[in-house]
């Protein structure tokens, strides 16, 4: 089976699939070309209302400590600031940053090598969990560790197992704690159990992790908190809220990305061969979009453009609105699904999804479009499990053969 | 290091992941996590390309991205291909191939050469 052979492809020729692919690419050429001065403007603009709003809501807050006065509307001011400012840190910088948009910017500061985000996973960990697996093996079960996490059954094709019972509460953990949740992630607990994972890598990893954890510990509920002398607490509980709200934000934007209704999932058979418009395919159908406004969009890091950022992740966030106006056109000419909705339709698609799935498929029916394959263990695969879709050798092996 | 011709070996050198570097599937890793073909460590900036006369022409690489320090000493293994030169870049399109590429390797276009 190969993903021309998915319901939603069967009506269109081999020719049209790659039109598409053509149609997409010219969309791409004329963004790439039209990158330019308003673009980094935009970056570095934004960049600076961030900082200006981090810095606002720390000096608010040492400021109510120092004075005693209007504590209570201080700390809601100080922590609602913080909050805004890691979330646009995070969602619209940190991670768009990380996939190279505005590398072609040159600029020594706003570039994927070197960029280190406030959270706790380190950025090297996420270039990998996130860049490489969930973006080049988007929703393909037993690949895409972002299906569910491992913690969550997230398809009706995931086994089911007694302990997915307790989804709903693992759920709740999961958005409240994100952060820590996605700190783990490219560790692969669950290979780790299987004595899977290369030992040495594991270690370098943890390493990592504890170096990164511990700095953003540090930052947020010891060093900022004693500044702000006998008012600690209050800077503490600010921190931790605002950490809690990113949390819960991010968390949100990024299960209305790929498990709402409509956005579905593959199997290794259907990415085999896989040829560049197929790919593109892949990530229309994998992916599901939000509508909002502007400020929604930039809070959300262009996310609700989720079918765009999966189409081209490295291509400025900025320009994902025009861009979605085409895809969208060209899905309607094609009659290809485009899955969209309002913010808390898709969230409660996603929500009831994993409060569904905690009970075995026989209890349930299934929201998909797609009828599910047969149910069989899809175990989380390493990088060298993964399939490469050609392995050949060129001028540099042949001349060492030579 | 023979000082003489400037060659490097592979043991002096960081190019622990060198073997690879022709494999689709590393070559991929390597674009999207931002780590460098040779040495499989975040790449910096800027970002080197090795490629022939002819990829060079063409803007159109197929060995993944590596450090400058990685690329200069690939060049110098003794199995490199002598064509070989050097493109730096703050930045590089991925490009997969489409059904129509007799070669089916992606690519990598840089996109602010330096």
């Amino acid at each position: 089976m190969a993903i021309s052979d998915v319901k939603e492809y069967t009506h269109l020729t081999d020719e049209e699939v790659e039109q598409i692919g053509r149609e997409l690419d010219a969309i791409r050429a004329e963004i790439e070309e039209s990158r330019g001065a308003d673009d980094a403007a935009y970056i570095n603009r934004l960049i600076t209302i961030q900082r200006s709003l981090a810095a606002a809501g720390r000096v608010v807050l040492m400021a109510s400590a120092a004075t005693g006065r209007g504590r209570k509307p201080a700390w809601a001011a100080g922590a609602g600031l913080l909050a805004v400012a890691k979330i646009l840190e995070n969602m619209e910088i940190g991670h768009n940053v990380m996939h190279g948009q505005w590398d072609w910017m040159n600029d020594p500061e706003i570039h994927s090598s070197n960029w280190e985000w406030d959270t706790a996973q380190p950025a090297e960990q996420w270039k990998h969990s996130h860049n490489y697996i969930h973006h080049q093996f988007t929703n393909v079960l037993g690949y895409d560790n972002d299906i569910g996490y491992g913690i969550l059954r997230m398809a009706r094709e995931q086994k089911w197992h007694p302990a997915n019972l307790g989804q709903p509460v693992y759920n709740a953990l999961l958005a409240t704690l994100f952060e820590w949740g996605v700190a783990l992630h490219d560790l692969d607990i669950e290979r780790i159990r299987k004595g899977e994972k290369d030992p040495k890598e594991m270690k370098r990893q943890l390493r990592q992790i504890l170096r990164k954890g511990r700095n953003q510990i540090l930052k947020d509920y010891v060093v900022y908190p004693a500044l702000s002398g006998k008012q600690w607490k209050s800077t503490l509980t600010a921190n931790l809220t605002a950490n809690i709200v990113r949390n819960l934000w991010a968390y949100v934007i990024i299960f209305c990305g790929h498990f709402p209704d409509g956005a579905m999932h593959f199997t290794e058979e259907e990415i085999e061969d896989e040829t560049r418009s197929e790919w593109y395919l892949r990530q229309i159908l994998g992916a599901a979009n939000f509508e909002g406004g502007p400020l929604l969009h930039i809070m959300s890091g262009n996310l609700g453009f989720q079918i765009e950022h999966h189409l081209f992740p490295d291509l400025p966030s900025n320009r994902y609105a025009e861009i979605s106006v085409r895809v969208r056109e060209l899905c309607d000419k094609y009659d290809i699904p485009y899955t969209v909705g309002p913010l808390h339709k898709q969230y409660g698609q996603a929500l009831r999804t994993i409060i569904k799935l905690s009970l075995p498929n026989r209890f349930t029916a299934s929201d998909q479009p797609e009828p599910p394959t047969p149910a069989r263990d899809r175990k989380r695969k390493s990088d060298d499990e993964r399939p490469p879709r050609r392995r050949e050798l060129g001028g540099w092996m042949r001349s060492a053969a030579s | 290091m023979d000082a003489e011709r400037g060659v490097v070996s592979l043991r002096e050198s960081r190019l622990s992941q060198v073997d690879r570097i022709h494999q689709v599937a590393w070559v991929t890793q390597c674009a999207l996590s931002r780590i460098c073909g040779g040495c499989a460590q975040s790449l910096g900036r800027p970002i080197a390309f090795v490629g022939t006369p002819e990829e060079v022409a063409r803007n159109a690489f197929h060995l993944p991205p590596m450090h400058v320090e990685c690329a200069e000493d690939l060049r110098r293994t003794p199995r490199a291909d002598p064509s070989w030169q050097l493109t730096l870049t703050a930045g590089f399109e991925f490009v997969r191939p489409t059904r129509e590429d007799a070669d089916r390797r992606p690519t990598f276009q840089p996109n602010s050469l330096l």
